[in-house]
C-alpha cells in the first residue's frame, strides 16, 4: 500500500480579498514518489492549489480553507509555513526573484542558514545539493553571471536539503529558452528517479512537460479538477482544447489526418508510441493539397546592412545583415544574450551601430532621435507593466503624442484609431489597473500604435500566457498585421509562435545571424537548432519516424493549420 | 557586472579573507577610537595605519582619486565655515590661550589655536573616510550582514543589507528598460534638448512602473524566503563566514586591546578632565 503524501479532502480555498472561492470541492490524493503534473488554464486555481501545499495559502495570502488538506498526515490548516517546508520544496517561476541571496553556495545554504546549522555542516550540504543540479563548479559565481537555467538550478538544489519528500515546480518552464526548458524537465524527472521524491509541476505546456514521464496528470478548471488520469486517457480524450489547453503538436497533426482514438492507445510518447494504426492515415493526409497563400511581393521596408555594434567589451553583434518587406511578420529568435534583443534597440535607435547601417523604407535611419525612430518603429515590452505610466486607458494611448506636442484634433484622431485597432474603445474611460493582463498588454500596443509606425517590435508578446490568452493576443496581431499592413517583429524563443503565427525566422546565435529563412527550414536543420538552444519539435519526430522529409512535413503541417484557420474566420 | 566601489566576491589580499566579524567589529571600535580622539598623537598612527591597509587591498586608485578629492573638498569648505563663523574657536579647544597669526577686521583673523583645531579636524575627518574606505573596500555585503549579526544586532536588519545589494542591479537594470521603452514613445531625456525641470518631470513617469514592478518582485522574494524558513529562529547562522584565521587571532588581540585603551582613555577623561579639551603641543 503507497502511502499518501498530499491529501485533500472536500477542500476549498477563499481568498480574502475575493467575493468567491477559488478553489472548490478539491479531492485529490498524491502518492508517495509519484509525478504528478497540475495542468489548467491561468486562472483555474492551479497555483492557488499548489499555495495550499506549501503553505504560502494562508500564510502570506489570507484566505479561508474549507475541509481538510493534509500534507504528509499534517493538517496544513494549523502547520506552519515552517513546518511544512521541511517536507515540501518548493520551486517558483521566478527564478531571478527567488535568489535571494549573492552567490550560489549562499543561495543553496539559505535554508541551511534559517535553521542555523553550523558551517561546518552546512558546507558537505551545499556541495551535495549542488552536485546533484550539477552547480557544483559554479558555487562562487554571482547570480547576475548565470543564465535563467542556472539560478532555477540553484533554486532547486536550495530545497533539496533536509530530504524534504516532495518537490512542488511552479511553471519551471516560464522563463526557460526551449533548450533550457527541456534540461529543466530532465533534471528533474533524474531527480525523481534518483533521490526518489515526490514530484508535482504545475504548467500549461504540456506538450514540453511530457518530454518525460509523468504518472498522473490534474487538469483544473474554473477551481475544480475535471480530470485525474493518465496522460495517455488525457491525451485520447477531447478535454484539451475544451479547457483551452494546447495539444502536443503531434497530436494535432494525428488529429488534423483524422486519426481517431478509443481510449487505449499509449500516445505520452513520441517515440516510442505504436504508430502502425495511423500511419496510412498520417502519409495520406500529407499527401492531400493544401492551398499555400503565396507571400506577396512586397517593397522593402527594413535594411540592416552589416551591422556591429559592442558594449565595449566583445561585439554583440558581428556583421549581421538582413531586410524586412512591408507586412511581414519575422521571428528573430536565439538564445538569451546571443543578440537578438540588441537587435531590436538597434532598430529602435536607443544603441546605433558601431558599423554599418541600418535603412528605413531606404532613408538612413542614423541620423535619426529616438523620437523620431519611435514614430516609424515602435517598441513593445515584454512585461506591460513597465511600460504603463498612467491611470486611464486614454491618457496612456495619448500620451505619445502629448510629448509630440500634436493638436488636440489630430491628438483625437489618432487615438480613436488606435483604441479601434485594439478594441479599446469601449474600455477608453476604465482604470488601466482593473484591466486583465492580456487587456494591458493591448494597451501598451495600442499606445505605440498610436503615432503609427510601419513596424512593431514585440518582445515576447506570450511570455507567462497560458494557450487562451495567447492565442488572444497572437490572433489580435495577425488581424493588425493584416488589415493594417503593419510589419511585426516578434522577438521569441517560442517555437509554437513561430511555427503558428510568422513567415520567418532570423536565428541568432553568439552575435551572428545564423539562419534567415522560412520557419519550417529553420526547425528541420539539426545545425541551426542546437546552436541557437531551439528544440525540434514533435513534428521533426512525427516526420522522422514516418520516413518523411520533416521539411516538408512541418511545412504542410503549417500551410494546413493557415488553411484550416482560414476558412474558421468568418468571410467579411 | 562590476562596480568599482563594493566587491561581491571575497578578495584574496590579507585584510579581505578576515572574516566579517572580525572586519566589523574592528571598525566599529576603530569608529569609537576616532571619535573619542581629538588628539595627533592618537590619530596619527591611524593615518599610517590605514594608508597601509587601503594600499594593501590594491583597489583601482582611479575610482578611489575621484572619490578623494570630494570629500577632502567637502572637508576643506566644511572647516573654511567653521573659522568664518567663529574664528575663535581654536582658544575654546586649546585651553584659552590666543595666538594671533594674522589679523584682518577686529573679528576676523587667524590664530595658532584655531589653526590647530581646525587642522586636527580636518585630519581626523581625512583619518575616518580613509578607515571607512579600507572597511568598504574589504567585506562583501554578505559578510557585513555576518559580521552586523555578530555584534548582536537582529539578523532581520542584517539581512536587510545583503538583500539591498542583491537587487539593486536588478532595479537598475528595470529602471534602463523602462527608461528605453519611455524614449522611444518620445520622452526626451537629452541634458542638450530639454531642461532640467522637465527632465526630473520625464523621470518622474519612469519611475511609476519601476515601482510597481518592483513591488511585484517584492512579494516573490518574501515568498521565496519564506518557503526557505526564513524568521523561523531566533538565530541563524551564515555560510559566507568562514573560519577564523591567524590573521583574525592578530586582528582580535588587537581590537580588544584598542577597546580597553578607548575604554581607560574615556573613563580617565571624565573622572580627571585635562587643562585643555585636546591635546595642543604649543601651550
Amino acid at each position: 500500500m503507497k502511502k499518501p503524501i498530499v491529501e485533500f479532502i472536500d477542500f476549498g480555498f477563499q481568498y480574502r480579498s475575493q467575493s468567491s472561492p477559488t478553489l472548490y470541492n478539491i479531492n485529490l490524493t498524491i502518492y508517495q514518489g509519484e509525478k504528478v503534473l497540475i495542468l489548467g488554464p491561468s486562472g483555474s486555481g492551479k497555483s492557488t492549489l499548489a499555495n495550499c501545499i506549501n503553505g504560502l495559502n494562508p500564510f502570506s495570502y489570507e484566505g479561508k480553507i474549507t475541509g481538510s488538506c493534509k500534507i504528509a498526515g499534517r493538517e496544513t490548516k494549523t502547520a506552519s509555513i515552517f513546518a511544512l517546508s521541511k517536507t515540501v520544496g518548493t520551486v517558483l517561476q521566478d527564478s531571478d526573484a527567488q535568489f535571494v541571496a549573492l552567490s550560489v553556495g549562499e543561495d543553496i545554504a539559505f535554508a541551511l542558514e534559517n535553521q542555523s546549522v553550523p558551517r561546518d555542516e552546512m558546507i558537505p550540504k551545499v556541495q551535495r545539493a549542488s552536485e546533484i543540479v550539477g552547480m557544483e563548479d559554479f558555487l562562487h559565481h554571482l547570480p547576475y553571471e548565470l543564465s535563467g537555467g542556472q539560478k532555477q538550478k540553484v533554486a532547486l538544489a536550495g530545497v533539496l536539503h533536509d530530504d524534504v519528500d516532495l518537490l512542488l515546480f511552479d511553471e519551471p518552464l516560464a522563463s526557460l529558452d526551449p533548450q533550457a526548458g527541456m534540461q529543466a524537465i530532465e533534471l528533474i524527472h533524474k531527480i525523481h528517479l534518483e533521490q526518489k521524491k515526490t514530484v508535482i509541476i504545475i504548467e500549461h505546456r504540456l506538450e514540453d512537460v511530457l518530454h518525460r514521464p509523468v504518472d498522473r496528470i490534474i487538469l483544473m478548471n474554473e477551481g475544480r479538477i475535471v480530470f485525474d488520469g493518465s496522460p495517455d486517457k488525457l491525451l485520447t480524450s477531447n478535454l484539451l482544447p475544451k479547457y483551452g489547453i494546447r495539444e502536443p503538436l503531434y497530436i494535432m497533426a494525428m488529429k488534423y489526418a483524422g486519426c481517431t482514438f478509443t481510449g487505449q492507445e499509449v500516445l505520452s510518447d513520441i517515440h516510442s508510441m505504436d504508430l502502425s494504426p495511423f500511419e496510412d492515415k498520417l502519409k495520406a493526409h500529407f499527401r492531400s493539397p493544401v492551398k499555400r497563400s503565396p507571400i506577396p511581393v512586397r517593397d522593402e521596408i527594413l535594411r540592416v546592412e552589416d551591422v556591429s555594434f559592442s558594449y565595449g567589451d566583445g561585439d554583440v553583434l558581428k556583421d549581421v545583415s538582413f531586410s524586412i518587406n512591408r507586412g511581414e511578420k519575422v521571428a528573430f529568435v536565439g538564445k538569451n544574450g546571443a543578440g537578438k534583443s540588441t537587435m531590436a534597440k538597434l532598430l529602435c535607435g536607443i544603441i546605433r551601430p558601431d558599423k554599418g547601417e541600418i535603412h528605413v523604407e531606404a532613408e538612413n535611419y542614423l541620423q535619426y532621435s529616438i523620437k523620431e525612430i519611435g514614430e516609424k518603429i515602435g517598441y513593445v515590452m515584454q512585461n506591460p507593466n513597465q511600460m504603463l505610466v498612467k491611470d486611464i486607458i486614454l491618457d496612456e494611448v495619448e500620451l505619445a503624442l502629448l510629448l509630440r506636442d500634436k493638436s488636440r484634433e489630430e491628438i483625437d484622431v489618432a487615438v480613436e484609431r488606435a483604441l479601434d485597432m485594439c478594441n479599446l474603445y469601449g474600455m477608453r474611460n476604465w482604470p488601466i489597473h482593473a484591466v486583465s493582463y492580456g487587456q494591458r498588454k493591448r494597451v501598451t500596443i495600442a499606445s505605440i500604435l498610436v503615432l503609427q509606425p510601419d513596424i512593431i517590435i514585440l518582445d515576447e508578446p506570450t511570455a507567462g500566457q497560458d494557450y487562451y490568452h495567447y492565442t488572444e493576443i497572437m490572433n489580435f496581431l495577425d488581424d493588425l498585421n493584416r488589415e493594417y499592413g503593419i510589419t511585426i517583429v516578434f522577438i521569441t524563443h517560442d517555437m509554437h509562435l513561430a511555427i503558428e503565427y510568422t513567415d520567418r525566422a532570423l536565428v541568432f546565435s553568439d552575435g551572428e545571424l545564423i539562419a534567415d529563412d522560412s520557419v519550417f527550414k529553420v526547425l528541420s536543420n539539426d545545425e541551426v537548432i542546437t546552436e541557437a538552444n531551439l528544440k525540434q519539435t514533435s513534428l521533426y519526430t512525427l516526420a522522422k519516424r514516418l520516413d518523411l522529409e520533416p521539411e516538408d512535413y512541418i511545412e504542410h503541417f503549417i500551410a494546413y493549420e493557415r488553411m484550416k484557420k482560414d476558412n474558421e474566420k468568418p468571410t467579411s | 557586472m562590476k562596480s568599482p566601489l563594493l566587491n561581491l566576491i571575497p578578495g584574496d589580499t590579507y585584510i579581505h579573507k578576515l572574516t566579517g566579524k572580525t572586519k566589523v567589529r574592528t571598525f566599529v571600535i576603530l569608529l569609537i577610537y576616532i571619535i573619542m580622539s581629538f588628539d595627533l598623537r592618537l590619530l596619527l598612527p591611524l593615518f599610517i595605519a590605514g594608508i597601509i591597509g587601503l594600499v594593501s587591498l590594491r583597489p583601482e586608485w582611479k575610482t578611489l582619486r575621484y572619490f578623494f578629492i570630494v570629500v577632502a573638498a567637502v572637508n576643506l569648505l566644511n572647516i573654511v565655515l567653521f573659522w568664518l563663523v567663529n574664528p575663535d574657536i581654536g582658544t575654546f579647544w586649546c585651553g584659552g590661550s590666543r595666538t594671533v597669526l594674522i589679523s584682518f577686521t577686529k573679528k576676523l583673523f587667524i590664530s595658532l589655536e584655531t589653526l590647530w583645531y581646525l587642522s586636527i579636524r580636518f585630519f581626523k575627518m581625512i583619518t575616518s573616510f580613509l578607515i571607512s574606505m579600507v572597511f568598504i573596500l574589504s567585506i562583501t555585503p554578505s559578510e557585513l550582514a555576518a559580521g552586523l549579526y555578530s555584534i548582536k544586532v537582529p539578523y532581520k536588519i542584517c539581512t536587510i543589507f545583503s538583500i539591498a545589494f542583491r537587487y539593486i542591479p536588478d532595479i537598475g537594470r528595470d529602471y534602463e528598460n523602462i527608461k528605453i521603452s519611455m524614449q522611444a514613445r518620445g520622452v526626451e531625456l537629452d541634458p542638450k534638448k530639454v531642461p532640467l525641470i522637465d527632465r526630473i518631470k520625464q523621470n518622474v513617469l519612469i519611475l511609476v512602473p519601476l515601482i510597481i514592478t518592483s513591488f511585484d518582485r517584492v512579494g516573490n522574494i518574501s515568498n521565496a524566503m519564506d518557503l526557505r524558513g526564513y524568521g523561523r529562529g531566533k538565530t541563524r547562522t551564515y555560510y559566507s563566514e568562514h573560519e577564523e584565521g591567524r590573521a583574525d587571532k592578530i586582528f582580535k588581540v588587537f581590537y580588544m586591546g584598542l577597546l580597553v585603551f578607548s575604554a581607560i582613555w574615556i573613563v580617565s577623561r571624565i573622572i580627571s578632565p585635562p587643562p585643555s579639551k585636546m591635546w595642543y603641543p604649543f601651550s
